[in-house]
């Protein structure tokens, strides 16, 4: 019976230190901001994503699938016109 | 090879020398600014996701009907383009994406339904490649999947609601933006023109290598 009266205790005594900090945590947004934090001073044009490199990454990516493409084509073209032409000799030569 | 291949691809390369330069003169849209800029890759090469499957679909419903195999060349290579086209503009988009909209992707009805028509013609590949005999037919009626998916992915951003812009971004361009736009279109135009006919004619050389090894065959037994 002591045992339980004590945890009961320890568990109160853990809600109730715990409310502040719930309660921080639930602060409105509009809030002043916490000391410590600087204030930034820059232009928002800084905090922004560049474009540059994603629209760069965009036309490489293009033109690397296309080029690739082409060698591949270009390649399996070339192959089987070659076996063609071996085939062609050999049926020319057969008896 | 025909006769207008040579001068086309002259006529090609031509465009697509010219294209950056265009694109990098054009005007920054007001409010996405550079990365619109992608717009003159991105939307060519989805038109191109939307229209070769037709070439696809229909090249197939003729294999089906007749059993002609210049049919099922076309059907194969339309689908590789499909597949390349469809990867650029599966990459391209997202890069676009995270600066408009702060990220790569979301899972709504256009995005989603552009990848799996995508993924139809990957599985039309490689059905092609590791299915063994007779794959053709099935992967003729895969291709006819795929086809019947394109109006979906067309029409879901004037659907359904999405972040994707709608298909009345091209016809309403402003003319200052219009002609760069249906000049890169026309770059691409021209290239799938030229790629569907190189691949169309490496299929033909091999159905021709195949004949001869019968024919090879055939006089030694």
């Amino acid at each position: 019976m002591r045992r339980f009266a004590a945890t009961m205790a320890l568990v109160a005594a853990l809600l109730g230190g715990g409310a502040p900090a719930a309660r921080a945590a639930l602060q409105p947004a509009d809030q002043p901001p916490l000391e410590g934090f600087v204030t930034a001073t820059d232009d928002e044009g800084q905090e922004q994503l560049p474009a540059a490199p994603l629209v760069l990454t965009a036309y490489a990516f293009a033109w690397v699938a296309v080029l690739f493409y082409v060698w591949l084509t270009w390649k399996r073209l070339g192959q089987v016109e070659g076996e063609l032409k071996a085939l062609d000799k050999k049926t020319g030569a057969k008896p | 090879m025909q006769r207008w291949f040579l001068p086309l691809t002259v006529l090609t390369t031509v465009m697509f020398i010219l294209a950056p330069i265009f694109i990098v003169q054009a005007p920054y849209e007001s409010t996405m600014g550079l990365v619109q800029k992608i717009f003159y890759f991105h939307v060519p090469s989805a038109l191109l996701l939307v229209l070769s499957p037709f070439v696809c679909g229909i090249a197939s419903i003729r294999f089906l009907a007749s059993r002609t195999p210049a049919a099922d060349r076309v059907a194969l290579a339309a689908a590789e383009l499909t597949v390349l086209f469809g990867a650029i503009t599966l990459a391209t988009g997202p890069l676009w994406a995270r600066k408009a909209w702060g990220v790569w992707w979301v899972w709504d009805a256009k995005l989603t339904m552009a990848l799996l028509t995508w993924m139809i013609f990957v599985a039309y590949l490689m059905l092609r490649k590791y299915g063994g005999p007779g794959s053709e037919r099935l992967a003729a009626g895969l291709g006819i999947l795929g086809m019947a998916n394109v109006p979906f992915v067309y029409k879901a951003a004037d659907v359904w609601r999405t972040l994707h812009p709608q298909t009345s971004v091209v016809p309403t361009l402003p003319p200052v933006l219009a002609w760069v736009f249906w000049f890169a279109f026309a770059g691409f135009v021209m290239l799938y023109v030229l790629l569907l006919t190189s691949r169309v004619r490496v299929e033909a050389q091999r159905a021709e290598v195949d004949r001869l090894y019968l024919e090879l065959e055939d006089s030694y037994s």
